[in-house]
């Protein structure tokens, strides 16, 4: 069966934790920026937790929302790169060819999101932290762009495992870093193209939406709406 | 051949020949003999335990051979080892179910810190100068153990003091049994924001002096007080997989959850509701919602048993707090009290609790008992079937044998404090910073800079360990044997207990070795109390009495059943046996409950000074303040302010205005101890006589990362302690704020907008 | 000579001595204060010296490179011994792992133990050092590729195919040009998938 990943979120049982966004930090090598290049705003996040306030004192509202590359099938970033490093795999994926890479930043100025970011210097880490590094992950040098990948590497790690086994994939037999991490499985990663995984069905849900679904970007992220809160005042 | 190729090839070839020799310096090294049998590019996942926190999850760690560089008898070279590359949760754990917290993910860096100490360092020059050199770890022993046999000479055993975290398992037994059969006083532990009120209110109200574990999964109205359960409070992880489920996780049902606090903390963000509400006042509050369910026969009123029994004016209804004079203490309207009485005694199950900093007030015992009391009126497990039973119950204990007993009868503080002033002749620190983890006024700074010989076997240097004369650098916690017994977070009984995941990366070892080894040299008494040599022998010893007692791993023989338990990275008791509470209200707690528990909070710091609470809160990425040195953690945005790299204060938007402060303007914080210089952040989620400061920040020595960097809210707390406990009460505090600075001074780092205060390079031409 | 030639000249010279000047290299180890007990140094991406970074972007990288102990793997096979006796984990996972130096002493510790190589595989174990074997196949670290073995081995190629004939070989030569063309044509050929993210993520 030929898969199409996709990757729901809960926006109700979204705490704004972030473990999601320091477990992809360290599974997929994403270097840390440091307090200077932090303040001219050029840090790594391939998924970011936004936070929007409503309201005011006493009944201000927050909302949390994880935010990561939709994935999209229309997606506005992949006409636009020169060199097709940004480019659609087979099975639904926004690719990034980092070697195809030559940091146009067309990409990240066409995409919607603000979900890719680029390498203004080489990366560093101060021995021993290098030793972490994922060795099934590329370490990415200056001048290329990157985005949440959906965990690739661990898709094709486990479709060789399972043609080594001769069977199919089953639907939560690996997930995303950040899936993973997620403690109140407000994450959800699998096949949108396998009827039964539990990625399925909560992009059919009733309270499932795009974000700025709008502009025809036909996103594979699919985020369920929080649910009503009672809009008692403290008066 | 062409010229021009001729040139291209020759000029090629040439540099390539002459400069061939010229290579990395890496290629230079020599290569030790591989001492481990891996395949590369193939991991293997090995159990630990997450030691980042007291919740104590159980880790996976994802293993794969790497070059590393180490140093081999003084000699640098690469060896193939195998190398942790990626945290996640134990699915074998009861508590975080392979679940893992932003913190709980970072532990990696703490194994690979270009900080950590990598052999034993001696003091060469004066104390805190920084001034070390590397001495052999036999040297190293030889000192430590002839400064405790100086101490048995001269017959003044109760002079060695040992300084740690709170731990529970055999580390604490090992550490207990040590001190014993040297003759020195009982360890000291010490942790800044340590739950002695809330243990010492469970004990009173349900008959256990431990924290609750909490099964929000069941719940339909959830009732906080200022706890962060879902950021930082008790077991955050497992406590988030049950806000999950009671959100989303039953079809037609959706708790509700309200949070009644001051600052609007992460979790707060999340609440239906999120009421503010003066500090200190929040137990009033409870027994307002309580008088009301009460009145109006909601909930009969024996249904709060022993808890209500502690409240006095309970059997007859709570005459003084009814809602309007709850209203004049709380600062909320009677109207909303009595709506919340409503809806949570109508709510099929409901659950009240608190946390925080409600009880870190001189009153802070007593706002524990009333939510309580509240809590027993109300999650009274009216479900039946499986799913029913209380949602707030706690841990089931672990066979006594092997029971880690948890002295609750003195809290931290007095503990730290007593120790400031025994002037100690030795000092041993395990995991303990106290210089920056204890208010600047308990004075523990100078009380260590008396004591004669200090040793600590901490990995890094920090403010403490800056001012010992001898460090035994230890092994990062996945290089080491582990063992826990989680106070909260699972209603099975369980026990941690997992192997090293890597192989030491440098010269340390492990401190509960190292005293194993130092009982063994002084023989005598310690051979009889600490007969193992090395610290897993200990551990098979403490564990495998388990395996007759509970049969679930279905194991034949000792050795079967050490190697499966090692293999899940713990034991699970064979079904869920939480502990409810005690309904049977003796007469001896009505006594302990009666007399003398404040019930009105007092602030340090008058309030004409001092116009503004000042409220400390425990960081979602930098802890306490002990993960600061982690660039990850570092890096982290707040997830409500988004600032990072930084320290700041939180100050309600229309104070700002008034006080002409702005957006990252540097601003002084004053209390009755001393002042602090912290960037402003503005925000609609606090209270306008509030400000709030996360902790974490303001080391002046702690590594790379985290030196001089921002300012440490706990440095200025006044000692003010909740009475009956004598817990610190680090709410209590304070203070006065002043602008001094614009966005320029204050450095302050945001992750979205708001670049304030950093020069750049575009503005300096 | 004319102006251009001697131009050409010039600026050759001048390029070789700006290439000698970077040949050091360009990194300094990181320094923090006064700790000699703390681990020092960066990693990165970025090529140490100038000569790596020049022998990656021109692929110039010796064919036959000469390896610390004279092995020959012409007289292992043609004694009987197979590819993955030594080569574990090829058809596991993504490396071939190049065998321990206890594993070669397990036979040489009584195997043609006067030979002179052996002698120094004996010497390297009693040091306690690995054998630093000069690395032969690889692809360069801006190319991105992520190569599995494993499912390669396990579609039946034969190791012939990429490395060449080994009882042909002494050490390692790379006999076999292994580009991105030589890969592609035998995915099209076996009519495995071709997409950039089967190799490059």
């Amino acid at each position: 069966m030929s898969h199409k990943w996709g990757l729901a979120v809960d926006l109700d049982r979204c705490t704004g934790c972030e473990a999601c966004v320091v477990a992809c930090r360290a599974e997929n090598n994403i270097p840390t920026a440091g307090e200077d290049q932090a303040a001219r705003g050029r840090t790594i996040q391939w998924i970011r937790v936004e936070r929007t306030w409503e309201g005011d004192f006493p009944n201000p509202k927050v909302r949390f929302q994880p935010v990561l590359c939709q994935q999209c099938d229309a997606a506005p970033c992949e006409p636009v790169c020169p060199t097709y490093a940004s480019y659609h795999t087979e099975e639904g994926l926004n690719g990034q060819v980092y070697n195809r890479c030559i940091g146009t930043r067309f990409c990240a100025n066409a995409c919607p999101y603000t979900v890719r970011s680029f390498n203004f210097f080489n990366p560093a880490w101060e021995k021993p932290l290098n030793l972490q590094l994922n060795p099934d992950v590329s370490v990415r040098s200056v001048g290329i762009m990157e985005k949440c990948t959906f965990c690739v590497q661990r898709i094709k790690s486990a479709e060789i495992l399972a043609e080594s086994e001769k069977r199919e994939l089953k639907d939560g037999e690996f997930t995303t870093a950040c899936a993973q991490s997620c403690a109140s499985k407000a994450l959800v990663f699998g096949d949108l193209n396998d009827p039964n995984s539990e990625v399925t069905r909560m992009a059919t849900s009733n309270r499932a939406t795009k974000l700025l679904g709008e502009l025809g970007t036909k996103p594979n992220v699919t985020y369920l709406e929080r649910g009503t809160w009672q809009d008692a005042t403290n008066s | 051949m062409e010229r021009r190729n001729f040139l291209k090839i020759s000029a090629l070839t040439g540099v390539a020949a002459t400069l061939d020799a010229c290579h990395a310096p890496d290629k230079q090294l020599i290569r030790f003999v591989q001492e481990e049998d891996l395949v590369p590019g193939i991991a293997t996942i090995k159990p630990s335990i997450c030691t980042l926190c007291s919740a104590g999850c159980g880790l996976e760690v994802r293993v794969m051979q790497g070059d590393a560089e180490v140093i081999r008898n003084g000699q640098t070279g690469i060896i193939k080892m195998g190398l942790a590359k990626k945290l996640e949760g134990n699915p074998r754990s009861p508590v975080n179910q392979g679940k893992l917290c932003a913190r709980g993910q970072a532990g990696l860096q703490v194994l690979y810190h270009p900080d950590r100490i990598t052999h034993p360092i001696q003091r060469t020059g004066a104390r805190g100068s920084g001034e070390f050199q590397q001495i052999s770890w036999d040297d190293a022993i030889k000192e430590v153990s002839s400064h405790l046999s100086g101490l048995q000479t001269s017959k003044s055993m109760s002079g060695l003091s040992f300084l740690a975290r709170p731990l529970r398992g055999q580390r604490r037994e090992l550490i207990g049994k040590f001190l014993k059969a040297f003759g020195a006083p009982p360890a000291v532990w010490y942790e800044p924001f340590d739950e002695a009120v809330l243990r010492q209110a469970n004990l009173l109200s349900f008959g256990h002096a431990a924290l609750p574990t909490l099964n929000l999964g069941r719940a339909d109205y959830v009732l906080s007080f200022g706890a962060d359960f879902l950021g930082t409070w008790n077991s955050p992880v497992s406590q988030s997989i049950g806000y999950g489920a009671m959100r989303q996780g039953r079809a037609g049902r959706r708790a509700k959850f309200v949070q009644v606090e001051s600052r609007m903390s992460q979790t707060g963000a999340n609440a239906d509701e999120w009421i503010a509400c003066k500090p200190g006042t929040e137990g009033a509050l409870a027994l307002g919602i309580a008088h009301v369910i009460l009145r109006e026969k909601l909930a009969p009123n024996s249904a709060a048993s022993r808890a209500g029994a502690q409240i006095a004016g309970w059997a007859a209804g709570l005459p003084k707090y009814t809602p309007q004079v709850v209203e004049k203490q709380t600062g909320i309207s009677a109207a909303v009290i009595t709506r919340l009485a409503h809806e949570i005694a109508r709510s099929g199950a409901a659950t009240a609790f608190a946390g925080g900093a409600p009880l870190a007030q001189t009153n802070g015992l007593f706002n524990a008992l009333a939510v309580n009391a509240l809590e027993s009126l109300v999650d009274a497990g009216r479900e039946t079937g499986s799913n029913s039973g209380p949602i707030l119950s706690f841990a089931p204990d672990v066979p006594t044998s092997i029971a880690a007993k948890l002295e609750t009868s003195q809290a931290s503080l007095a503990s730290l404090t007593a120790l400031a002033k025994a002037t100690p002749q030795m000092l041993l620190l395990y995991d303990a910073n106290p210089i920056y983890f204890a208010p600047a006024a308990t004075k523990i700074r100078e009380a260590i800079a008396k004591i004669p010989y200090v040793v600590s076997f901490g990995s890094f240097i920090d403010e403490t360990s800056a001012q010992a004369d001898l460090i035994l650098p230890e092994h990062a916690p996945l290089e080491q044997w582990l063992d826990g017994q989680p106070e909260s977070g699972s209603t099975q009984a369980y026990i941690s207990v997992a192997p090293p995941a890597v192989a030491p990366l440098h010269n340390t070892r492990p401190m509960t070795d190292v005293l194993l080894g130092l009982a063994h040299q002084l023989g005598g008494d310690f051979a009889k109390a600490l007969p193992w040599t090395s610290f897993d022998a200990m551990l098979k010893a403490a564990y495998t009495a388990l395996r007759t007692q509970d049969a679930s791993m279905k194991t034949k023989t000792d050795d079967e059943f050490w190697t499966a338990v090692q293999k899940d990275g713990g034991w699970v008791g064979a079904s869920p046996t939480a502990q409810a509470r005690s309904a049977a209200a003796t007469s001896k707690s009505a006594s302990i409950s009666a007399s003398g528990i404040q019930s009105e909070p007092e602030f340090a710091g008058a309030a004409a000074d001092f116009p503004f609470y000042f409220q400390p809160y425990v960081s979602q990425s930098l802890g306490d303040g002990s993960t600061a040195n982690l660039p990850w953690m570092q890096e982290l945005p707040d997830v409500l302010t988004t600032a990072m790299w930084s320290s700041w204060v939180e100050i309600n938007q229309k104070t700002a205005a008034k006080l002409g402060i702005q957006q990252g303007d540097l601003v002084e914080i004053q209390s009755t101890q001393g002042s602090l210089r912290v960037p402003a952040v503005l925000s609609p989620g606090i209270a306008p006589d509030l400000i709030a400061m996360p902790t974490g920040q303001g080391h002046e020595d702690f590594g790379r990362f985290a030196s001089k960097r921002g300012a440490n809210p706990l440095a200025i707390l006044a000692l003010v302690t909740e009475g009956k406990t004598g817990s610190l009460a680090w709410a209590a505090t304070r203070v006065k704020i002043t602008r001094v600075g614009g966005p320029e001074q204050a450095k302050l780092v945001l992750f979205s907008g708001g670049l304030s205060g950093f020069p750049h390079e575009e503005e300096s031409r | 000579m004319n102006l251009r030639k001697g131009l050409l000249i010039g600026v050759g010279v001048a390029g070789v001595a700006v290439l000698a000047a970077f040949a050091f290299p360009t990194h300094a180890a990181s320094s923090s204060a006064t700790d000699e007990f703390v681990t020092r140094g960066i990693f990165t991406p970025a090529h140490p010296t100038a000569v790596d970074a020049f022998q990656d972007f021109f692929e110039v990288h010796p064919e036959h490179p000469a390896q610390p102990i004279a092995y020959t793997h012409k007289i292992h096979l043609l004694n009987g011994m197979q590819c993955v006796t030594c080569h574990v984990g090829v058809d596991q996972g993504p490396e071939a792992q190049i065998p321990n130096v206890t594993v070669c002493m397990t036979c040489h510790v009584a195997i043609d133990t006067d030979n002179s190589e052996i002698k120094k595989i004996a010497a390297y174990q009693a040091r306690g050092e690995a054998i630093p074997w000069v690395r032969v196949y690889n692809y360069s670290d801006s190319a991105h590729v992520m190569f599995n073995h494993a499912p390669h081995i396990r579609a039946g190629v034969d190791c012939v195919q990429c490395h060449g004939d080994m009882t042909k070989q002494t050490t390692a030569e790379r006999k076999v040009n292994l580009n991105m063309g030589y890969c592609v044509e035998c995915h099209k050929q076996k009519q495995v998938s071709v997409d950039c993210a089967t190799c490059h993520y």
